[in-house]
């Protein structure tokens, strides 16, 4: 089986610019749907892609969004440059935020980021340290 | 297929009014009139309605001759709910019954009877099954049709209960059969249609049941000499719609009808798109029921109606609320038996399914598809032809159209020429 996606989409994604937050994700939605991705399947995609954009602008320094299409399913890949996730576990539990206050007056920093991620993937991998967070998320098709 | 709408080409002026409108991208103009693409239109009716020069007529003759079809020995109407709205205030309903017999028919089955049942089976259907939500009505052809084109993953939200047009074709053809000891073929049952798109029910339905209306009438196309007729009639005795049942002509009446508490109706195609969207994007789950219906006011927004979707909804209220008559229905006793015998069910056929998509060829047509559009003004002017920029490209890629067809390249090339 070929390992190279048939398609990859990629989106620069910059640390608290709260302004422009969300337009990766809506173009991933878009190139989804352009390409007549079934709208379940984009629905997730665009969980997961959203919440993996917002924390990137909330908690990194920067970074990028790549969504991969293969034959058979999307992978999201999401990865930043530091400064990593203390504690992963913590990280994974629903209401458990390391947001600050000013993040939370947005709206922002619930505490659903990752387990949201999870809970619409297929499968969800995680790996980090003080040099940055990769997360690649499996959506089969 | 008999295709319902037509366009008289001597009165389009080509002006882009219906290609823009058209909710499913099916019009083009093609040396400056309109085109409709058959195996894309969902027979809404919007281009009938947005057309300023009347170019857009309804076009079912063979009814005309099949009332006159010597093998017809017993012809039954059916009018529409929509239709008892259509006379002015206070008109007798048994006027409008009577006049219907009076154009030719044998017999009327009042559509509203078939609306009691078919509420009936919504309300069963929805409380026997949670986790659907929303359900979908699926009385609105052209509604269904929409979500086969453009929100295919909602298929399965739709209820899938028969239409009370047909559920009335079955049981009045039934009588006919049994009463006068009749065969199907001798039996013709007429439609009288507040829309196009319930012909293109009759003609090509989705789902798999066979279609037990013969013919449909548009509405309009009979109303003069209804209208006529009700005038001269003075028999004002007759068997009396339901009057819960002819709110369905109403947006929100086939709700009401069902005696649901927790609906959303929703009514115009440009506020349909939009609550498609909503539930397509997974909300609106905790609704239970959504009628959607393509015409503003619901049927009685249908382009073959003559009256005001507004006014002809406050005549359906005021027939509705009157204490003039008295509400009747034949065959509400049975609704047991019928739902049992899974009469208001049907199913989808593969080709109601949305197409396996090949990702392979559509990652490749999409990246050719962009690659035009990025040659192209994005200003969506339609004076292509075609009513975005979008969907010229789609044509360039589908060979049906040139990238010189547009308006705006050409002025540029021209200026650089000069």
């Amino acid at each position: 089986m070929n390992n190279r996606p048939l398609k990859r989409y990629s989106y620069r994604i910059i640390a608290n610019d709260f302004m422009v937050a969300g337009k990766g994700s809506s173009s991933i939605k878009s190139n989804l749907k352009s390409l007549g991705i079934d709208a379940t399947i984009i629905r997730r995609i665009a969980i997961i892609s959203y919440e993996a954009e917002m924390n990137i602008v909330i908690h990194s320094f920067g970074g990028k969004i790549h969504c991969d299409i293969y034959e058979n399913k999307i992978v999201l890949i999401s990865e930043d440059t530091g400064p990593g996730i203390k504690d992963v576990d913590l990280a994974m539990t629903e209401g458990y935020s390391t947001a600050t206050e000013s993040v939370r007056e947005l709206g922002f920093g619930a505490g659903m980021g990752l387990p949201n991620m999870k809970k619409y993937s297929d499968n969800f991998e995680i790996t980090t340290g003080s040099e940055g967070t990769r997360i690649t998320v499996t959506v089969y098709l | 297929m008999n295709f319902s709408i037509m366009l008289d080409r001597s009165k389009c002026r080509g002006c882009t009014n219906c290609m823009k409108r058209c909710p499913t991208q099916a019009i083009r103009l093609i040396n400056g009139k309109a085109y409709i693409n058959v195996s894309k239109c969902i027979h809404c009716g919007e281009c009938v309605k947005i057309c300023p020069y009347n170019a857009y007529t309804p076009e079912c003759i063979e009814w005309h001759d099949e009332m006159n079809n010597p093998a017809y020995k017993y012809k039954i109407a059916i009018p529409s709910t929509p239709m008892y709205g259509q006379f002015p205030k206070g008109t007798d309903i048994c006027k409008v019954q009577n006049a219907i017999l009076k154009l030719g028919f044998d017999y009327v089955y009042d559509v509203s009877w078939a609306a009691d049942l078919v509420a009936k089976a919504i309300k069963k259907k929805i409380d026997s099954d949670k986790t659907t939500r929303p359900y979908i009505a699926t009385n609105c052809p052209a509604a269904v049709r929409l979500i086969k084109s453009r929100y295919p993953s909602l298929m399965d939200n739709l209820i899938m209960l028969r239409e009370p047009m047909e559920i009335a074709a079955t049981l009045s053809r039934e009588m006919a059969r049994k009463k006068y000891n009749l065969k199907d073929e001798e039996i013709g049952v007429f439609y009288i249609s507040p829309c196009p798109a319930k012909l293109l029910a009759v003609t090509n339905p989705i789902g798999d049941y066979e279609p037990s209306v013969d013919w449909v009438i548009p509405l309009n196309t009979i109303y003069g000499d209804l209208y006529r007729e009700v005038i001269k009639a003075n028999n004002n005795t007759c068997s009396y719609p339901s009057l819960e049942g002819i709110k369905w002509a109403v947006a929100g009446g086939q709700s009401k009808n069902a005696k649901l508490t927790n609906y959303l109706a929703v009514h115009g195609m440009e506020n349909i798109i939009q609550i498609l969207d909503e539930i397509e994007n997974g909300r609106l789950s905790d609704v239970d029921y959504v009628e959607a219906l393509a015409c503003v006011q619901g049927c009685v927004g249908g382009s073959f109606n003559v009256v005001n979707p507004f006014i002809a909804s406050n005549h359906i209220n005021y027939i509705s609320n009157s204490k003039q008559y008295e509400s009747f229905n034949p065959d509400i006793d049975r609704f047991d038996e019928m739902y049992n015998s899974g009469v208001f069910d049907y199913m989808l056929r593969d080709e109601d399914n949305p197409m396996k998509l090949n990702i392979k060829e559509a990652i490749e047509k999409d990246e050719k598809i962009k690659e035009i559009l990025s040659k192209l003004p994005g200003l969506d002017c339609g004076s292509c032809g075609a009513p975005t920029c979008l969907a010229h490209a789609e044509d360039i890629y589908d060979k049906k159209s040139l990238l010189s067809d547009c308006v705006v390249l050409r002025a540029k090339e021209k200026n650089q020429e000069e």
